[in-house]
Parts: structure tokens; C-alpha cells; sequence
């Protein structure tokens, strides 16, 4: 058993070593599944993130003009109150939205403390009852003189989650041509060496003596290549970083728990594929 | 039958001295009909006995069968009627995993040789143990005594690219002995080689076979056939033909 396990790891480092061209071709498929793997979870992770983050704030915003008085604040709040559609009404000042976004933006409070005054409008926060009716008080409220802009996030939201839907289905898709390519490059480079399965046949190896270091072959494959991966990754993770920020607002990358798990699953699919693509392949060679 | 040791034995060392019983039988097919998928029938009723030590020639034109009677007793392929014994065995109902233990049995060699190219001769045959597990210690000694006998000691060290066809087909035979088989097969193992090279190639499984091994030999050479005078068994369209000792290749009246 010990010669046997000695015996598979030895020609499986040789194999992967003889064959660099067969080796390097199938690794760099790898690290191009992996890499494409991550960037979708990472990329569909932080739109959810967004998501849940749009979708816990107000449904309709209408800004206010500056000129709009406390006596039109009252007025416009107890018309919308009045609407059937409408469940709820907050009213953000100047000073709090302010307040708010000092909060939410620390690192830009100098740009903003530096202009002359404060250039953020109030607004009525408004949630619906059901968000088809949005055009009913989004009419009411363009009417209005005293609103200047109304927003209505539930049209983002909705758009948000049609363009996750089409990036999951569409990142489904290209995954799996990658792992048929993957696991083609695997299948060639076993294929290649059928001269060597025969000949072992011949000579009355078992299966067993035949498919392991083809295995272990395609762990190797599958772990340099995660290996690599996770590499890029670091690599790229601050810049990647600055991006999503600044498209996002929120940055769901930067969390440790996400770089583990992002790094768990690279590993995960990668030593998977190898030893599966190694073992079918063989298999496909034994049961002549 | 045919004796199995000739006038040197005493000489030369026998890789199996305690299966000397000599009406053991390694070999037997009974009643052998093979038809592949494609519907050709290659075999129809064959009817072989080998026993221990034999030397037999099987002879025959391309297409009559030679082919597949190898690849029943290396266990490539399975009778559709009648069964294929070796020692005993019905080859068709051992377990898959069997099967490997019972190719050890049987050193086979072809007209290709099948040598790996990026291997020494040392490594070629040593494969052969390797790949079955063999301790690491036991296989060079068993290594050297295979070069020993067909003579490559001095090439030990070089690739198959290196080498000529004949010393090719020594390789190959060597990495066959390596296992110490009961059966040796030969496959047209001159097909490839010239008329001087090809008798070297006879003397030494006849040697093989001076040392207690039973050799079959599937081949065209007619030449090497009727000079050597061994039991010749001629398939014609999937039939045996002739079965005789001390024959020449073709029949004679």
C-alpha cells in the first residue's frame, strides 16, 4: 500500500514534469476557469450585496427644492399620506442628509466640508404599498412645484436584479464551456499517452497502478493552477477593490471572510476538476 | 509433442525449474468461435492444445484468425462460444481484476515493439515491474538477468532511438521475460526486421524456450518456419488446418 501510494506520486510529478507542454496547456485552461469562477461570485456577491442594500432604503425619493418651505413640506406629506398607494413618508432636511452622507462617505468629508454650503437637497422618503403604483405618485409629485426630482429606486432595483438574473445564467453558460475545454485539454493529455496505457496493460499493471498517477497528475494540474489563481487574485484585490467602490458603494471584497471563501472555492474547483477530468479520462482508456 | 528441452539444457539456466511436469497443459482452446461486433467471424470452432515447454509456430495468411487467437489468451478480447484455458483457467470467467494477474503470466511481444522513447532499455523493462508493483529493490537484479539473456548488457543505457530494430525487439523481449512467464507470445516479432537480424531473434526465443518457457510465435516467415522444424499450426479462415510436429511453413506432400 505504501509502495503504491510512493509509486503514484512519483510518476504522477514525472508525468506532469515529461509532458510541460500538455501540463502548462491544461493548467492555464485551469487558472482561465478559476479566475473566471471567482470574478463572477465576487461580482454577483457584491451586486446582492447593493441589492439588499438599495433594497432596505425607500422606495420613491423626491428631491425638494431650496426654495420649498416648511409649510410645503407639510402640505406634500399629508397629500401623499392621504394616497392610497402610499404606506409611509419621512422627511430628510438639508442638515440630516448632511449628516448622512458624512457618514456613509468619511474619507470624501474634506471634499464636501470645503465647499461654501452644503449642496445636498432635502427629500421626502416615500414607501408604497405596492411598487406598480409608483407612476401614479411620481405624477403627483413632478407636478408639484416644490419637487425638483423623483427618483424611484424600485425601477433600479428592478433593473438590478434582471441584470444579476442575465449575469448568473450568462456566467453559468461560459463556466460550463470552460470546464468542457478543461476537461478536453485533460482528455488529450491522457489520450496522448495511450501508447503507455497499453503497454501497461500489457504487462498486467492493475487499474489501479494505471489510473492513480494520472490522478494525481490532474491534482497537480488543479492545485497549481488554483494556486496561481489565488495569486491574481491577491494581486488584484486592491485595485479591484478601488473599482467596486467606486461603482458600488458598498465593497463586499475586502472582507477577510470573502477572501478565504473565495480562496476555499478556487481550491475546491480546481483540485476537483483535475482529479475528476484525470480519472474519467483514464476510465475512458481502461474499459477497452 | 515436442520435448522441451533441447541438447543444452543442462547449460542453461531454467527460469522455472519446479513446472517441469511435461504433459502439463498451459494451453487449451475449446471450441473457440470469435465474431466481432462488425459481424465478421474471425474464429470457428478451434480446437488448440499447448502443452508445457511447447514451441509452436502459428501459421497462416493475413485475416486467418492469427490475430485474434492472441488476443484471446492475453485476455484482450473474450470467446463468443467455447473457452480459452490458461493453466486451467477459463479466461472468460476470471474477474476483472484478475486479469492483470494473469497478463503476468504471459510475456507478450509484438512486430511494433512498443517501447516508450523517452525510457532507457534499463527503464523499458523495468516498467514492466514497476507498474505491477514490485518492490523497488527487487527490480534491478531481475532487470539485469533479462538484459543477461538477450544480451544487452552493454546497452542498458540507451533509448529505443538509439537502438537498431533487432536490439528494438530484444528490448521488448527482455521487458516480456521480465515477469518470468509461463507463456511467451510473439506476434510477428519479425515483421519489421531483416532476414540476418530475424534468425537472431528465433535463436533467442528458442533459448527462451530452452529454459523451460512455451513459446508461440505468430509469423509469415516461412523461411524460419520450416528451418527450425517446431509444431506448426496453420489457420485458414478461421479455421486450423494443420497441426503437425517438426513441420515445415507450408504443407508438405
Amino acid at each position: 500500500m505504501f509502495a503504491f501510494v510512493g509509486f503514484s506520486l512519483r510518476r504522477g510529478w514525472q508525468g506532469f514534469w515529461r509532458h510541460k507542454l500538455t501540463s502548462l496547456a491544461a493548467t492555464a485552461t485551469m487558472v482561465l476557469m478559476l479566475v473566471l469562477l471567482s470574478g463572477l461570485v465576487i461580482l454577483l456577491n457584491g451586486l446582492d450585496a447593493t441589492l439588499n442594500y438599495v433594497q432596505q432604503e425607500v422606495q420613491v425619493v423626491a428631491y425638494l427644492r431650496d426654495s420649498a418651505g416648511t409649510q410645503d413640506v407639510s402640505r406634500l406629506e399629508a397629500a401623499l399620506q392621504e394616497m392610497p398607494a402610499v404606506q409611509d413618508v419621512k422627511y430628510v432636511s438639508k442638515d440630516q442628509a448632511y449628516s448622512d452622507f458624512l457618514a456613509r462617505h468619511p474619507e470624501d468629508a474634506d471634499v464636501i466640508r470645503s465647499l461654501p454650503s452644503n449642496p445636498l437637497p432635502a427629500s421626502l422618503q416615500i414607501n408604497l404599498r405596492d411598487p406598480n403604483q409608483y407612476l401614479e405618485v411620481a405624477t403627483y409629485l413632478r407636478a408639484d412645484n416644490a419637487v425638483d426630482r423623483v427618483l424611484n429606486i424600485q425601477q433600479t432595483v428592478d433593473q438590478m436584479v434582471s441584470v444579476i438574473g442575465i449575469l448568473r445564467s450568462g456566467g453559468i453558460v461560459v463556466l460550463l464551456v470552460v470546464l468542457f475545454i478543461i476537461m478536453n485539454t485533460i482528455r488529450i493529455a491522457v489520450v496522448s499517452r495511450a501508447d503507455e496505457i497499453e503497454i501497461m496493460r500489457l504487462v498486467g499493471a492493475s487499474d489501479a497502478f494505471i489510473r492513480w498517477p494520472f490522478v494525481i497528475e490532474g491534482a497537480i494540474v488543479g492545485l497549481l493552477g488554483a494556486l496561481l489563481t489565488i495569486g491574481l487574485l491577491l494581486a488584484a484585490q486592491s485595485p479591484v477593490n478601488d473599482f467596486l467602490k467606486g461603482y458600488f458603494t458598498v465593497f463586499p471584497i475586502t472582507g477577510e471572510l470573502i477572501v478565504r471563501n473565495i480562496a476555499l472555492l478556487v481550491l475546491g474547483t480546481g483540485l476537483g476538476i483535475g482529479v475528476l477530468g484525470s480519472y474519467l479520462s483514464v476510465r475512458s482508456c481502461l474499459s477497452r | 509433442m515436442s520435448a522441451p528441452t533441447g541438447g543444452n539444457a543442462a547449460t542453461t539456466p531454467r527460469l522455472r525449474p519446479d513446472e517441469r511436469v511435461p504433459s502439463r497443459i498451459v494451453l487449451a482452446l475449446q471450441g473457440v468461435t470469435k465474431s466481432y461486433p462488425n459481424g465478421k467471424v474471425a474464429l470457428k470452432g478451434v480446437d488448440l492444445t499447448i502443452p508445457d515447454g511447447d514451441f509452436v509456430f502459428l501459421v497462416g495468411p493475413s485475416g486467418a484468425g492469427k490475430s485474434t487467437v492472441i488476443k484471446l489468451l492475453i485476455r484482450e478480447e473474450v470467446p463468443t462460444k467455447g473457452s480459452v484455458l490458461l493453466d486451467g483457467r477459463d479466461l472468460a470467467k476470471i474477474k476483472k481484476r484478475e486479469v492483470p494477474k494473469i497478463r503476468r503470466k504471459i510475456g507478450v511481444v509484438f512486430q511494433d515493439f512498443k517501447l516508450l522513447p523517452n525510457k532507457t532499455v534499463r527503464d523499458n523493462i523495468g516498467f514492466a515491474l514497476e507498474v505491477t508493483g514490485a518492490r523497488r529493490s527487487a527490480i534491478e537484479p531481475a532487470v539485469d538477468r533479462a538484459l543477461k539473456i538477450v544480451g544487452l548488457t552493454g546497452h542498458a543505457d540507451h533509448l529505443p532511438g538509439q537502438l537498431s530494430g533487432g536490439e528494438q525487439q530484444r528490448t521488448a523481449i527482455a521487458r516480456a521475460l521480465v515477469h518470468n512467464p509461463r507463456l511467451f507470445i510473439a506476434d510477428e516479432p519479425t515483421g519489421n526486421l531483416d532476414p540476418v537480424i530475424s534468425w537472431e531473434i528465433i535463436q533467442l526465443l528458442l533459448r527462451i524456450n530452452e529454459m523451460g518457457v512455451t513459446v508461440l510465435m505468430a509469423t509469415h516467415n516461412a523461411e524460419v518456419v520450416t528451418a527450425v522444424r517446431k509444431r506448426v499450426v496453420a489457420l485458414e479462415e478461421g479455421r486450423i488446418v494443420r497441426d503437425e510436429l517438426g513441420a515445415a511453413y507450408h504443407r508438405e506432400d
